[in-house]
């Protein structure tokens, strides 16, 4: 009988043999599936929107109160989002998987924006929100033949070399090209090559701000500066008064490194030349070593790196961790704070105060200039150039079929960040989101009048260069520039340049 | 090794039976792989289970990518297994009852061969062709033409750079794990204690190098000097009676190389203790005798004797540490990504590959981390083979 049977096995080894090789593409399909939702635990709740229970109950018809919701109104100009908003829900019951680096609040925020949409349409938006190794996964799944729906990503670059190598679906074939660039005028480009628009600006940050504790400011009767004169008095001010002005970061989050010094540069490069310098540097036009260039950094130098102004100098700059390094600020209550400002985005907020890090509860600390913190915009130094520094994640689409189209076309709309600009509050890059919207949050009035107010927006410059200068000679060269405390700026700024792909 | 085997008892001839059994395992497998291959198969199959049952709204359900996934994704992975396990018993056992009605001389000549084919396929599929594949990528430009570029960056001074952090890595790292290994294992050797000694020395092996890393930084913690100093060793040092400022151990170059070693020295010195100290107890006490007789001192002992006596050891350990330290990511990549000129060849083929976008220069980073280990390889398995053969 033994016998037998491995006769009968026999025969079914040929077949296994054969299919041995085909079979090994989709088994690995579900344990590449697994990294997204096992990487992210911790923001497992945000990013569950739960389409499901929030769908069918409580909003009976689709056409029940429909000025409550966030969704925009048909027609919206998107034939298939018109099709999806529809009575008869089209997609209902289909999905779009979705990845994003969006954790902690801004993950409440985006799932805050698309929840309106999914219980609207019946269609499941499972997002997956990776965090600080969102590139990586992103890549790995695109590379590997099973991408998300549609996923968002910081650098345009980063888009355009997806768009290159063919994985992205070009938004020109079903949106309307010239409706997207009359709505986002200043971000749309900069993931278009020719006809072809690759991605949809989903989530813009205005960097030009400075935040500082309001209730020491007042009882110091320090104020706050306007020009970069003030700044500088008022630094030596508090350097005078016993304490350290500034508090930078080049260490996080995870390795990236010195991006906020590069944003230093970028930001003084903006208020003291032309944008046309900023836009030649991008594209090497400019080499590094261009006295602009260097000017700009020697500048950033003068104030950082002066005796008193960051305590510990520019090693505690490289050493200070992004998420502590305005834990000083924080004592106001008790004493004079350790440090007193800092450069850093919009999205900046209570998710990084020390009380909302160790306690994981809400921060007793609120924004505004009536609050415990306050935020101003980044002081001019030029009369003439008074450019403010921005940046914008933005969404590539991955995956072409219907109900993928009408929720891309959706994010494009104002309404689809309208959850997230009223819950968490965050800038859309959409010209047509009502500046009402931003009114009852402080720190998006203050980054739309900064933007609005600037003579031109400059997008960050690191952000566009090559990745292997933008996220690695750059901050690189900028945090050894800061561990000799801006000693050696032309070796850096030279090899930095070498670095340049030829 | 011939072995003699029984002819097998008269069944050469076609059964009923053997053709059933073998139709039944043929659809059974071809079912299982189809479904396999199905992106949405798991979810299939439960929703007609469901459909059986009666339960159509949950079948409903599944087809539409909702309802019980987790159970459909169970039942993808109890397929995967009972076509994986049952189809390598089916391989091996048909192949080698088809070779076995083959005449003598050809059979136990294909015999083995029927036996290593399954490893050597799929390392073939796994190993062999991706390491084929990289090395082509590494002469490949974006667009896949042919290039010298990937490897002409090498020559340029952050990559001479990584190249001379991974050599330091390589002496000190490994020197460090092995001199310290034998030390210990030496002299613990003679103490009372010695287990429990053993045990601390051991026990930071079981720790991962991320979380290794992890305590570390916090040893090596940094705060301005006007501020009290919670890093282990920055509080020592400025707590020393000589004024010292604090010195920021992991994030300032060339303090930083060595700190970072430190960590690997700390975990591997464990490792390497064990294997010595086993090895060392395996030198017969007959012949520590004799050289005591003969009047050799404990220094010239453990140098002439059991140094000599355990090489093959030595050799084995050392060659493992060295790969460990070849091959090394997870400390520079915890401590700093290797961004204050402590990057080494793997971080940086991780970096070119995820962030840069330069699949070439990532294969061409793989390759020489892959022929760096070559020679360890080697000298190791011959070390294996010396042993084997004694």
């Amino acid at each position: 009988m033994a016998k037998r049977l491995r006769i009968a096995s026999a025969l079914g080894a040929v077949v296994i043999l054969v299919s041995a090789c085909s079979s090994s593409t989709p088994t690995p399909s579900p344990a590449t599936a697994a990294p997204p939702a096992t990487a992210a635990p911790a923001t497992a709740a945000p990013a569950s929107t739960a389409p499901e229970s929030a769908a069918p109950a409580s909003e009976a018809p689709a056409s029940a109160a429909p000025a409550a919701l966030n969704l925009p109104k048909v027609p919206t100009g998107y034939s298939e989002l018109d099709k999806a908003l529809g009575a008869d829900q089209p997609y209902k019951g289909k999905k779009v998987s979705i990845q994003t680096q969006w954790t902690g609040g801004e993950g409440e925020g985006f799932a805050a924006a698309i929840k309106d949409f999914a219980a609207a349409t019946g269609i499941a938006i499972q997002v997956d929100s990776i965090g600080s190794s969102h590139e990586t996964v992103l890549k790995t799944r695109i590379e590997g033949g099973s991408p998300p729906d549609m996923a968002a990503l910081a650098q345009p670059t980063g888009v355009l070399a997806y768009a290159k190598e063919g994985k992205v679906i070009d938004l020109a074939t079903f949106m309307d090209p010239a409706k997207l660039k009359g709505d986002f005028p200043s971000t749309i480009g900069l993931t278009s090559v020719g006809d072809h628009i690759w991605s949809i600006p989903t989530k813009a940050d205005v960097k030009s701000m400075i935040w500082y504790p309001v209730k020491a400011f007042a009882a110091k009767g320090y104020t706050v500066p306007k020009t970069w004169d003030e700044l500088v008095a008022l630094a030596d001010k508090i350097v005078a008064d016993g304490s350290h002005p500034f508090c930078v970061s080049a260490g996080g989050p995870g390795t990236a490194t010195g991006w906020e010094l590069t944003d230093w540069v970028e930001e003084v490069l903006l208020k003291t030349e032309d944008p046309q310098v900023t836009n030649d540097w991008i594209s090497h036009k400019i080499p590094f070593t261009d006295p602009k260039i260097k000017a700009a950094f020697d500048k950033v130098g003068s104030l950082l790196f002066k005796d008193g102004y960051v305590d510990g100098g520019g090693q505690a700059i490289v050493n200070a961790d992004l998420k502590t390094v305005m834990d000083p600020m924080f004592n106001q209550d008790t004493a004079a704070p350790g440090c007193w400002m800092q450069k850093i985005p919009v999205w900046y907020g209570p998710d990084f105060f020390p009380d909302k890090r160790t306690s994981g509860t809400a921060s007793k600390y609120k924004i505004g200039d009536d609050g415990d913190i306050g935020i101003f915009p980044f002081p001019t130094i030029s009369d003439t150039y008074k450019g403010a520094e921005g940046s914008a994640d933005s969404f590539m689409v991955l995956a072409d079929r219907p109900e993928v189209r009408a929720f891309a076309e959706f994010l494009a709309t104002p309404e689809g960040l309208e959850g997230w600009i009223k819950s968490v509050g965050v800038l859309s890059p959409n010209v047509h989101v009502p500046a009402e919207w931003y009114a009852d949050n402080y720190k998006l009035k203050v980054a739309n009048a900064i933007a609005t107010g600037a003579t031109a927006i400059g997008f960050d410059a690191s952000d566009l260069m090559p990745p292997a200068v933008g996220q690695g000679s750059f901050w690189t060269g900028i945090s050894d520039w800061a561990n000799a405390n801006g000693s050696n700026t032309d070796s850096v700024l030279q090899a930095i340049d070498d670095s340049w792909p030829k | 090794m011939a072995v003699e085997r029984t002819q097998g008892s008269g069944s050469y001839g076609t059964s009923r039976t053997v053709l059933v059994v073998s139709l039944i395992g043929l659809v059974l497998a071809a079912i299982g792989i189809s479904i396999l291959i199905d992106k949405q198969g798991g979810q299939k199959l439960l929703a007609s289970v469901y459909d059986l049952l009666g339960n159509s709204a949950g079948a409903e359900a599944l087809r539409n990518g909702q309802g019980d996934q987790f159970f459909a994704k169970l039942l993808l992975v109890a397929i995967a297994l009972f076509v994986g396990v049952g189809g390598i018993w089916l391989l091996f056992t048909g192949v080698s009852a088809l070779v076995e009605r083959l005449r003598p001389a050809l059979r136990d000549r294909l015999l083995p061969l029927v036996f290593i084919a399954p490893a050597v396929v799929l390392l073939g599929i796994y190993l062999v062709y991706p390491a084929v594949r990289t090395i082509i990528g590494s002469f490949q430009d974006e667009n896949g033409a042919f290039t010298l570029a990937n490897w002409a960056s090498l020559a340029t001074p952050p990559f001479l750079e990584i190249l001379r952090n991974n050599v330091l890595w390589l002496v000190i790292g490994t020197s460090g794990s092995v001199g310290l290994g034998l030390l210990t294992a030496a002299l613990f050797d003679r103490i009372r204690r010695e287990s429990l000694a053993k045990i601390f020395v051991f026990t930071p092996l079981a720790i991962s190098l991320v979380g290794a890393t992890v305590i570390w930084k916090f040893v090596y913690a940094w705060q301005p000097a006007s501020q009290p100093q919670f890093g282990l060793l920055n509080a020592i040092w400025t707590g020393l009676p000589f004024g010292f400022q604090p010195i920021p151990w992991a994030t300032q170059f060339p303090i930083n190389l060595p700190s970072e070693m430190l960590i690997l020295i700390w975990l591997q010195t464990g490792f390497a203790m064990v294997v010595f100290s086993a090895a060392i107890k395996g030198v017969s006490s007959e012949i520590i005798e004799a050289a005591r007789l003969d009047g050799a001192n404990e220094r010239q002992l453990f140098r002439k004797v059991i140094v000599p006596m355990i090489r093959g050891t030595i050799v084995t350990v050392t060659t493992t540490v060295a790969i460990v330290t070849l091959k090394i990511f997870d400390i520079v990549m915890s401590v700093s990504g290797g961004r204050n000129h402590d990057d080494v060849v793997a971080v940086r083929m991780f970096a070119e590959m995820f962030q840069f976008f330069n699949d070439g220069r990532a294969a061409a980073l793989a390759t020489v981390l892959f022929i760096a280990v070559l020679p360890v390889m080697i000298v190791n398995l011959r070390n294996f083979r010396r042993q084997a053969a004694m």
